[in-house]
């Protein structure tokens, strides 16, 4: 059934100068499911996350939000219903947090000022960030332009939230307060696809794990059974590596 | 009467010969700023279409390319020709049309110093490409741009002497006169002339430097 699902991507494919980086990828994601793209560099997992919202514009396949297939025609309104997390941040940076967190709201939703303001602070203060409303993206940590960035994306009450490599631009202790807030958004039932190397977060929070390879989906399931069993031998080997380094 | 007699007496005329430079100024660096942002904003983000890019290359690169003085020559006699244009006009015209040359590189490049992950952020937020550059990209292009643009300022006071050749009467001229008519005394009529453009030039660098303190963004530039 496609009726339920927030995120319904099929048959993906996307070429740079010949070089098939998709090789035609589906994957479905339900209302509350948290998937984490994992596999090597080069595997394609960034291009499809982007594909997604068309950052980079597929060259074949479908994408439907909630049941609405994402064009060309449609891609401001379907991508203000997608928050994104960039691996570094792209905070604005001329503004302040609550600015930074407020603009889209009210220039993209049209909402106005007094409740994107209120909504800009409970967001805040989930990503533990509600003192700093007033700071000014470069005065910030890491981690805490990360979580701004998060809230950000939620404040615009997006069906999904797609987050790429979110942490891969932070120091370890940086990176677990943003992970702790990413696993709780999956505990509160936030929809997402987050591409990342954190095993850690992978096995806690994640429904399912998609290992890509070479523009393809190499196996799919509950990262319990990808961790204890998995099918592949390349997918094995995969997690055998970031068990010992991560 | 010796020359600071003079000097007093004629005080106003290079007063208002100052207010005809202020002026001119003030027209043709309106003038490049519609224009050059036009420019600039078409040469980044219009169609790229060779019919739309070419004639703005060549424009920019034309009017960068000719001195201002030969400029000067061929729109108050070539225009002058055809139609009747006063030599103030003129020099507007000329001296604008050539801000508009290098006003446009100076966005350009601000506009090209804000990170692109800025625009691609806004973009996946649903900004439209306007909407983006509107309210995310041109605030910060013009706080990278309001040094550069300094020295377009600052070029401008110093070349609106120039008018002087097609007989505009601003003030070069207005102390030519003096000079002319008390017979000598050059280093003092210029000496009091050059502090004038000094201190309408430091006056109006200070305004510029003020706001641009003003606009920093807090832990980024200062």
């Amino acid at each position: 059934m496609t009726d339920d699902l927030i995120l319904d991507v099929q048959g993906v494919t996307k070429s740079y100068d010949g070089l098939e980086v998709l090789k035609g990828i589906g994957f479905g994601l339900r209302k509350g499911e948290t998937k984490v793209l994992i596999g090597p560099s080069g595997s394609g997992k960034s291009t499809l996350l982007r594909c997604i919202n068309y950052l980079t514009r597929p060259d074949a396949g479908r994408i439907f939000l909630s049941g609405e297939e994402v064009r060309e025609g449609n891609i401001d309104a379907m991508r203000a219903r997608m928050g994104f997390v960039f691996q570094d941040f792209n905070l604005f940076s001329h503004l302040t947090v609550l600015d930074n967190v407020r603009i889209c709201q009210i220039k993209v939703s049209g909402i106005d000022r007094e409740t994107a303001t209120q909504r800009a602070q409970q967001e805040l203060a989930r990503v533990g960030l509600g003192d700093k409303a007033a700071a000014y993206p470069a005065e910030l940590s890491g981690g805490q332009q990360q979580r701004v960035s998060i809230a950000r994306a939620l404040a615009m009450d997006p069906d999904v939230l797609l987050f790429d490599e979110p942490t891969s631009a932070l120091d370890p202790e940086l990176t677990n307060e943003v992970i702790r807030v990413m696993q709780q958004l999956a505990r509160d039932g936030m929809t997402m696809v987050v591409v990342t190397h954190e095993m850690s977060f992978a096995r806690q929070a994640a429904d399912e794990l998609i290992f890509m390879e070479n523009g393809h989906i190499v196996e799919q399931g509950p990262p319990g059974n990808l961790f204890s069993h998995a099918a592949s031998e390349r997918t094995r080997a995969f997690l055998n590596v970031i068990a010992e380094h991560g | 009467m010796d020359i600071y007699d003079v000097l007093i007496r004629d005080f106003p005329f290079l007063l208002k010969g100052l207010g005809v430079a202020i002026v001119l100024l003030a027209a043709l660096l309106v003038i490049g700023f519609v224009l050059g942002m036009s420019i600039c904003l078409l040469q980044l983000y219009g169609p790229k279409t060779r019919l739309l890019q070419w004639p703005l290359l060549l424009y920019e690169r034309v009017f960068r390319g000719v001195p201002i003085i030969i400029m000067l020559f061929i729109f108050y006699y070539g225009i002058s020709g055809v139609y009747d244009i006063s030599a103030f006009a003129a020099a507007i015209l000329a001296m604008g049309l050539r801000s508009a040359a290098y006003q446009s590189q100076i966005f350009r490049s601000a506009f090209q110093s804000v990170p692109a992950g800025q625009m691609m952020a806004a973009r996946a937020m649903g900004m439209s490409k306007a909407k983006a550059i509107r309210h995310i990209i041109f605030p910060q292009a013009a706080r990278h741009a309001i040094g550069p643009w300094t020295n377009e300022f600052s070029s401008e006071i110093k070349e609106t002497s120039l008018a002087y050749v097609i007989g505009v009467v601003e003030l070069t001229r207005q102390a030519h006169y003096i000079i002319t008519s008390t017979q000598g005394n050059v280093l003092i009529v210029f000496a009091v002339v050059a502090l004038l453009y000094f201190v309408l030039n430091r006056a109006g660098n200070s305004l510029l430097y003020a706001y641009e303190r003003k606009l920093a963004v807090p832990g980024f530039e200062k």
